[in-house]
């Protein structure tokens, strides 16, 4: 039998600030939303588990801003990305045009094994408001222009289509994943630990 | 000699940092030992408990690593204690000689352990600003050692080393999981045995966490997701334990993700004493630069949308 290793997926959540990157974090992980602006400072991540094809899967999802000038967590921040989700305003058309240079960005830092398959999502959020200014084309054609990344169309606010991008991402991150453990090279041993009623724990160490 | 100890870190750590000795008890055998890095202006630094088989140079990853960010760091390791009453006692007087007040702790294994002990003792002084547990527990009986705890003071040194050795992850394939486990079977080798049997001893000996008195305490949980000495099935049980708490997880790391990992360690002690950076129990000075953008960012950008 196939052993269940534990997963652990790191999703990174880029985009201009302003563009409700915290809130969509927030409204995924806690359900929680405010329309109070607190500019984020430095980064931070929050833990989320979820089902992903029926495993248990657990995301840590981080979130960014500010990062140059306040304790700039460098290169360990993106280091060991599964996942990354870049997120523009709808109604403001200059954080759409920053997409690209958010994707370059975290090709670099982060580079990836493969940057051509890496699990990117693409989020325009604030449907919810009137005044929107790039159109669910035109974004999905930079989409289609990037490797057919999936666009998901949002509101933090009002929890519209928040859980089903973060899914998205998970899902496509466990693809990626799995094809590794196909790759590797050594067995999972056997372990009889697991197999005893009460295991005795090792003398920590 | 292990790579780390050969390693230009590592040496260079060794010479820049003195190595303390502090007697506080009565008895003056009772030696802590201390290194520490880091502006003394700093009122809650942040102090590390080494796990059973580990000396303070342990930890020499984040004393240099957050120092150089400002950070006051201690790694200690604990004089000869054979009960939980001298351990917390005794650290409350390390404290007192230090004059910290109220300190922030980050504790791996019987370190964590340690801490969360130390948390529970003092939760009406409230001398703990926050803890970090990495790979630890909060009740001995897991280990199915209570009986025999009492003998360890007398058992030879070979056996107790043997008795830690057997947890250390043997399979691992990560070049720097292996120089973790080689450097640390290089500090076990080198513990006296009192000292083994004593932390052996505070590891095994009946005794377990309240969490109800640690309500109030933040507390980090960092744990990794690949083979380490504690089964998950205990990881998830400290989840449980603290609902409330914060969780930091590495993909890999071992045993020892201080060692081998120390750079993702770092990045999650540092967004966890962020928070404190503004307030009275903060473990670093700021920067001009950083004191100007978080005035700025309370003030003008604290506003409606
Ligand atoms: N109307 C509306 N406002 C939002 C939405 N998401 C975020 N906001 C607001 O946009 C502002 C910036 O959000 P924030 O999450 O801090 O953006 P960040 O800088 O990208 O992290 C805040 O005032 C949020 O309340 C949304 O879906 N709809
Ligand atoms: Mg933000």
């Amino acid at each position: 039998m196939a052993s269940r290793k534990k997963v652990l997926l790191k999703v990174i959540i880029l985009g201009d600030s302003g563009v409700g990157k915290t809130s969509l974090m927030n409204q995924y992980v806690a359900k929680k939303f405010s329309n109070q602006y607190k500019a984020t400072i430095g980064a931070d991540f929050l833990t989320k588990e979820v089902m992903v094809d029926d495993r248990l899967v657990t995301m840590q999802i981080w979130d960014t801003a500010g990062q140059e000038r306040f304790q700039s967590l460098g290169v360990a921040f993106y280091r060991g990305a599964d996942g990354c989700v870049l997120v523009f305003d709808v109604t403001m058309p200059n954080t759409f045009r920053s997409l690209d240079s958010w994707r370059d960005e975290f090709l670099i830092q982060a580079s990836p094994r493969d940057p051509e398959n890496f699990p990117f999502v693409v989020i325009g959020n604030k449907i919810d408001l009137e005044n929107r200014a790039v159109s669910a084309r035109r974004a999905q054609g930079w989409c289609h222009s990037k490797g057919d990344i999936p666009y998901f169309e949002t509101s933090a606010k009002e929890a519209i289509n928040v859980e089903q991008a973060f899914q998205a991402v998970a899902k496509n991150a466990m693809a990626q994943e799995s094809d590794v453990e196909l790759c590797s090279d050594f067995p999972d041993p056997i372990k009889l630990k697991d197999d005893q009623a009460k295991p005795r724990e090792n003398c920590a160490c | 000699m292990s790579d780390i100890s050969r390693s230009h870190e590592y040496l260079s750590f060794r010479s820049t940092i003195p190595q303390r000795k502090i007697i506080v008890d009565d008895d003056n055998s009772k030696e802590w030992t201390l290194y520490e890095a880091g502006p003394k202006t700093v009122k809650s630094p942040l102090i590390c408990f080494p796990p059973a088989s580990g000396t303070a140079d342990v930890y020499f990853r984040q004393v240099l690593g957050l120092s150089a960010l400002g950070y006051r760091v201690i790694a200690v390791e604990y004089p000869i204690y054979w009960t939980m009453k001298e351990f917390v006692e005794g650290f409350r007087k390390l404290l007192d000689h230090l004059v910290l007040d109220r300190v922030h702790i980050f504790g791996a294994s019987l370190g964590g352990f340690l801490a969360q002990k130390f948390a529970e003792h003092s939760c009406r002084s409230q001398r703990v600003a926050s803890l970090i547990l990495c790979n630890t527990f909060y009740d001995t009986t897991i280990f199915q050692q209570t009986n025999s705890a009492p003998t360890f003071w007398m058992m030879p040194a070979v056996y107790l080393k043997k008795m830690v050795m057997g947890s250390f992850e043997r399979r691992a394939t990560e070049p720097e999981i292996v120089d973790s486990i080689d450097f640390m079977v290089e500090k076990l080798d080198g513990m006296s045995q009192q000292a083994l049997a004593s932390r052996l001893t505070l590891n095994c000996m009946n005794c377990y966490v309240e969490p109800q008195k640690l309500r109030d305490v933040d507390i980090l949980l960092m744990d990794v997701f690949d083979e380490c000495a504690l089964s998950s099935g205990v990881r998830e049980e400290m989840c449980k334990c603290y609902p409330e708490a914060k969780r930091a997880h590495l993909k890999t790391g071992g045993n020892f993700p201080y060692l081998s990992k120390s750079t993702e360690v770092n990045v999650f002690l540092q967004i966890h004493l962020r928070k404190y950076d503004m307030g009275p129990y903060r473990a670093r000075e700021l920067t001009e630069n950083e004191l100007q953008l978080l005035s700025e960012a309370d003030g003008t950008l604290n506003k409606s949308s």
